[in-house]
């Protein structure tokens, strides 16, 4: 099998992963040929986020479970050179790199040192960049990291899969929040208040009662979480329900 | 509003026809230097601007705000012809499959500081109704490596027809993203914009404000 027909086998597996674990335990299997045995992704928090909330921008992990808390306890997120790198950089590099190109605080040696405690001595980091401008920030690491320009490219390439299955189980959890239902009638209802028709005008045009078009309209409004009716007639122009 | 015109229906509109092949210019040429492409009226067309193309237009205010050019895969098209070391064994063809090329938001539109612009979205839901209605499901996309997750993002099924390659400074990959109406939900509803984007007809004279 060509090594390319293992990376198409491989995101067929992906698609089949359910969980964020099944897609960590999949993407480290092709990673780990490389040496590459940790891997971490996540958006990146704002310097001084809470450490409470440090964890919820994590999306993919497998790290040593001793060094992720000791991480978190000692906000190493602010002094990490592979961060702050990568915030820079916003391209692929190794991890050597940043170490080297960084002007290193005391922290940052305490981390890179810390890492290499839990036998991550180097390893690989890249950004991505969501839909809406989100930083992902990708790192993968392990004792002993050899890779190739072209291997390197590769394994960014199947970790950019991965990140995109667990972004799609992440979603499909929330599930769609955002989608509103509006009926038939509360969106003809909507069209003429759009033309400045009053409630009886428009219950005379439908054929219906003064009373359930302003109940139509009122629906509307609660759906549409507009706080009167111009907002919600705008409301429904921006979403496209009605032209 | 996103206009789809064949390459006829295009050159019946000189205004349109040369705003297009401007932006083309001011964008692969100028700012991404596929300097291949050069030429000294600032006009980019190359010879897959045939008469089976099919060209995407989004207008605002009218001007053009963002272009896609489709090329049918049941002739030659920019991959097997030009970019052929981006695949690997055979490339997916058929009249399903369509090659979506130059896709290009022009400088002014770009709202989003490094997220997908709104005239970028409305290009990608135009796509997919454009194909949906006409029994295309999937699309040949050479693109940089990061759009992977956007696609992902929108659940199209995405598969690399090929090992990713450096052009410059850039990196490519040749990405196949098949769809379906859930695809399109999904777009339509990241974009918070339910209704259909793809319009009938052609745009007004560009320049011309539309008063609303």
């Amino acid at each position: 099998m060509s090594q390319f027909d293992r990376t198409l086998e491989f995101m067929d597996q992906l698609q089949h992963a359910n969980t964020a674990a099944a897609v960590c335990e999949k993407l480290l299997g092709v990673t780990s040929s490389f040496g590459l045995t940790a891997l971490m992704a996540g958006t990146v928090p704002q310097p001084g986020t809470p450490r409470g909330q440090q964890k919820d921008h994590v999306l993919l992990c497998d790290w040593p479970g001793e060094w992720l808390e000791r991480y978190v306890a000692r906000n190493y997120v602010d002094h990490d050179p592979v961060v702050s790198h990568m915030k820079q950089l916003q391209a692929p590099f190794q991890w050597r790199e940043a170490s080297q190109g960084i002007r290193i605080d005391k922290s940052s040696g305490e981390v890179m040192g810390d890492a290499s405690e839990f036998k991550l001595r180097d390893g690989m980091a890249f950004p991505l960049v969501t839909l809406d401008g989100q930083i992902v920030m990708v790192s993968l690491g392990g004792e002993a990291v050899e890779l190739s320009e072209a291997e390197f490219g590769q394994v960014s390439l199947v970790s950019t899969y991965a990140i995109g299955r667990a972004m799609q189980l992440h979603t499909m959890a929330e599930k769609t929040i955002d989608h509103i239902e509006l009926t038939p009638r509360e969106r003809e209802c909507l069209q003429w208040a759009a033309v400045g028709k009053s409630e009886w005008e428009i219950s005379q045009i439908l054929g219906i009662s003064e009373h359930t078009s302003e109940k139509h309209l009122l629906n509307a409004k609660g759906k549409l979480g507009a706080v009167n009716r111009v907002q919600a007639v705008a409301e429904a122009i921006r979403r496209g329900y009605i032209s | 509003m996103l206009f789809s015109l064949t390459t006829q229906e295009l050159m019946e509109r000189p205004d349109l026809w040369e705003a297009v092949h401007r932006l083309r210019y001011k964008i692969f040429v100028e700012e991404m230097g596929w300097s291949d492409l050069q030429r000294p009226d600032g006009l980019e067309i190359d010879q897959f601007d045939h008469d089976e193309a099919v060209h995407q237009i989004v207008i605002r205010n009218g001007e053009l705000a963002g272009y896609q050019r489709m090329l049918p895969t049941t002739r030659p098209h920019l991959l097997t012809e030009v970019l052929a070391d981006l695949f690997e064994g055979t490339p997916p063809c058929g009249p399903n499959v369509w090659e979506l090329t130059r896709y290009a938001v022009a400088p002014g539109f770009r709202d989003g500081k490094r997220g997908v612009s709104t005239v970028g979205t409305e290009l990608i839901a135009g796509f997919v109704e454009w194909g949906l209605s006409r029994n295309v499901n999937q699309v040949i996309i050479e693109f940089e490596p990061m759009w992977v997750l956007r696609a992902l993002q929108l659940h199209f099924l995405a598969k690399p027809l090929g090992y990713q390659r450096t052009y410059g400074n850039q990196q490519v990959v040749a990405t196949l993203l098949t769809f379906n109406e859930h695809t399109l939900q999904v777009v339509r509803s990241r974009r918070n914009y339910s209704a259909s984007v793809l319009a009938k007809g052609y745009p007004d004279r560009l320049g011309l404000r539309r008063a609303s």
